[in-house]
């Protein structure tokens, strides 16, 4: 006779054993399991929501990717940019580039919670979590070849995270805090409970709807389908915090989510809220990126935090007044920077700033003068005078410049310790780095690296050093595009 | 000596890096951040804050207003 599934389902989750020949200590050590270290007694309880076999991952993946690719081959390749938006097509560049890699690493992660993670259950949802993200990076790469035929510049899909790129170098330090320098505990944490739960609904659901009325059907399927798959693995973070809270650690699972939140927010606002409202074209948003936050995120976030009765991240009032502001500044940063990155950057025309003072009331108010000034600058001297040639100050712990909150309300603030200066952009990221200074003391921002002469001051030495191959690579206004001198051959002596 | 400072101008959305000879005023040093932002045309007079907030004498020089490496000032302009 043949077992049916859910005879047999609990003992495959759940073949914990008793180690005779070494310790428990030992099997899993405290450095790479987590703390608190808890005997595997502890542990026992630890169950996921949604349970699935290792047939039933098979047979759901392949059929999800055969929609995807099912999607790739109707549009054929010499089709796959056709009535796409050119912000839109540079928002996926933005994308990739961020996001693909990411998800690599993110295979480290669930591999290092598969053999450490302190319960049978864990380590079991943990592999299914490798294997997506293995998926969500192959995935990626695979469509962002196919587009290289169209646009070189796809190719930083792959190439982006091995570049010293300062956008990239500003996710590598958050993906290495959260997870590739974590325990499997904290991991679980981070990346799960906060990160998956919290902020991936943002970038892959909110994307997913915008891909639609983008017309974007491949980039649609894709990230909706892989969002199936962080909905599935995010739940280890649920009984692990739990079990956490079971056991007297309340403080450091509170640290845990306060610095993660404030950590991803920091980069979704550079990512997503920028690409957002000023790559994808107006008919396709939605709500704002505020409004995402709002109920896509902050919401949920709410839920997760009252079911396990912690608190609010303390910083909170300051979160909520930079969600009418950040992003908005950052696009600025972004577009006076925008040979520095491997995207174009756009300017908000009539519409789209009409379509942002409908969302954000003051923002015209804010920013339309700033904006009007790049305009006329482009108008007196082309691009040369729209472009910032100084260095903008970078925050010691997240690595963006330091522009928040908005002109006339800026948050920086520094901290002296062994003898060296610190600079934050604010009392949160400050927060973060006091908690855990030897973790991030050591560490250079592209800044500070330009100010000790340990990378290139001259903009075109520090292109190279990037990774970028200036003009042709570099980021540019996304209407206007270069000057055309900007292609004549550099004059030699 | 060569420092280098981090200056926010109330005009301006980012903080600027500005690598200074220390021996120069804290006038012309604010000259030089609004400069370098987006609407130097604009004019009116510089108030120069410390990170603490207390006004800096803008005859002083950057090293007798307290200013070393790494430090923060912020630039009010008023019309």
């Amino acid at each position: 006779m043949v077992l049916r599934r859910d005879d047999w389902l609990d003992i495959a989750r759940k073949v914990d054993w008793t180690p005779r020949y070494v310790e428990e200590r030992e099997l899993f050590p405290q450095e790479i399991s987590g703390r608190p270290w808890l005997t595997q007694d502890a542990w026992r309880n630890w169950n996921e929501a949604y349970r699935t076999t290792y047939r039933e991952y098979v047979a759901t993946q392949r059929d999800k990717d055969a929609a995807v690719l099912g999607v790739r081959a109707a549009l054929s390749k010499p089709r796959l940019f056709d009535d796409l938006d050119p912000g839109w097509v540079q928002l996926v560049k933005f994308h990739n580039g961020a996001v693909a890699l990411v998800e690599y690493a993110g295979a480290v992660a669930e591999l290092r919670m598969a053999r450490f993670g302190r319960d049978s259950a864990w380590r079991t949802m943990a592999t299914l979590g490798a294997l997506d993200e293995i998926r969500h990076t192959q995935i990626p790469l695979l469509i962002g070849h196919d587009l290289l035929a169209h646009d070189g510049n796809f190719d930083w899909t792959h190439k982006a995270f091995h570049t010293s790129q300062w956008v990239i170098l500003a996710a590598r330090h958050l993906f290495d805090d959260m997870f590739l320098a974590a325990d499997a505990v904290d991991l679980a944490i981070q990346l799960n409970f906060v990160f998956e739960t919290g902020f991936t609904n943002l970038q892959f659901m909110a994307m997913a709807a915008m891909a639609d009325r983008a017309h974007h059907h491949l980039f649609e399927k894709t990230v909706a389908s892989i969002q199936t798959d962080e909905a599935r693995h995010a739940q280890i973070g649920h009984p692990v915090l739990r079990t956490l809270l079971e056991n007297g650690s309340r403080e450091r699972a509170q640290y845990l989510i306060d610095k993660m939140w404030w950590r991803c927010w920091r980069l979704f606002l550079a990512l997503s809220g920028t690409a957002m409202e000023y790559l994808a074209p107006v008919s396709a948003r939605t709500r704002s990126f505020k409004e995402f936050m709002t109920e896509w995120v902050t919401e949920q976030f709410m839920k997760n935090l009252a079911e396990f009765d912690l608190e609010k991240p303390w910083f909170w009032d300051l979160f909520i007044e930079e969600l009418d502001y950040a992003h908005h500044s950052f696009q600025l940063g972004l577009y006076t920077y925008r040979t520095t990155l491997w995207f174009d950057v756009a300017m908000p025309d009539r519409a789209e700033r009409e379509w942002l003072t409908g969302k954000y009331p003051q923002w015209e108010q804010t920013y339309g003068a700033l904006w009007d000034q790049l305009e006329r600058r482009w108008e007196d001297g082309g691009e040369a005078g729209t472009l910032a040639y100084g260095l903008p100050a970078l925050c010691n712990l997240c690595q963006l410049p330091a522009l928040f909150i908005r002109p006339g309300r800026n948050t920086a603030c520094t901290l002296e310790l062994d003898g060296r200066r610190y600079l934050f952009c604010s009392e949160p990221c400050r927060w973060i780095f006091q908690q855990e200074s030897s973790r991030f003391a050591d560490h250079h921002s592209v800044v500070d690296r330009i100010v000790a002469g340990q990378a290139p001051g001259k903009l075109t030495d520090l292109h190279e050093w990037m990774g970028l191959q200036a003009p042709v690579e570099t980021g540019k206004d996304l209407r206007r595009g270069l000057d055309p001198w900007r292609l004549d051959p550099v004059p030699t002596a | 000596m060569r420092v280098y400072l981090f200056g926010f101008a109330s005009d301006d959305f980012v903080g600027r890096v500005i690598v200074t000879p220390d021996h120069r005023t804290v006038a012309q040093l604010a000259g030089q951040l609004v400069a370098w932002g987006l609407a130097p045309e604009q004019g009116g007079s510089l108030t120069v804050r410390n990170e603490a907030g207390g006004i800096l004498d803008p005859a002083a020089t950057i090293a007798q207003a307290g200013l070393g490496n790494g430090d923060i000032f912020k630039v009010e302009r008023s019309r």
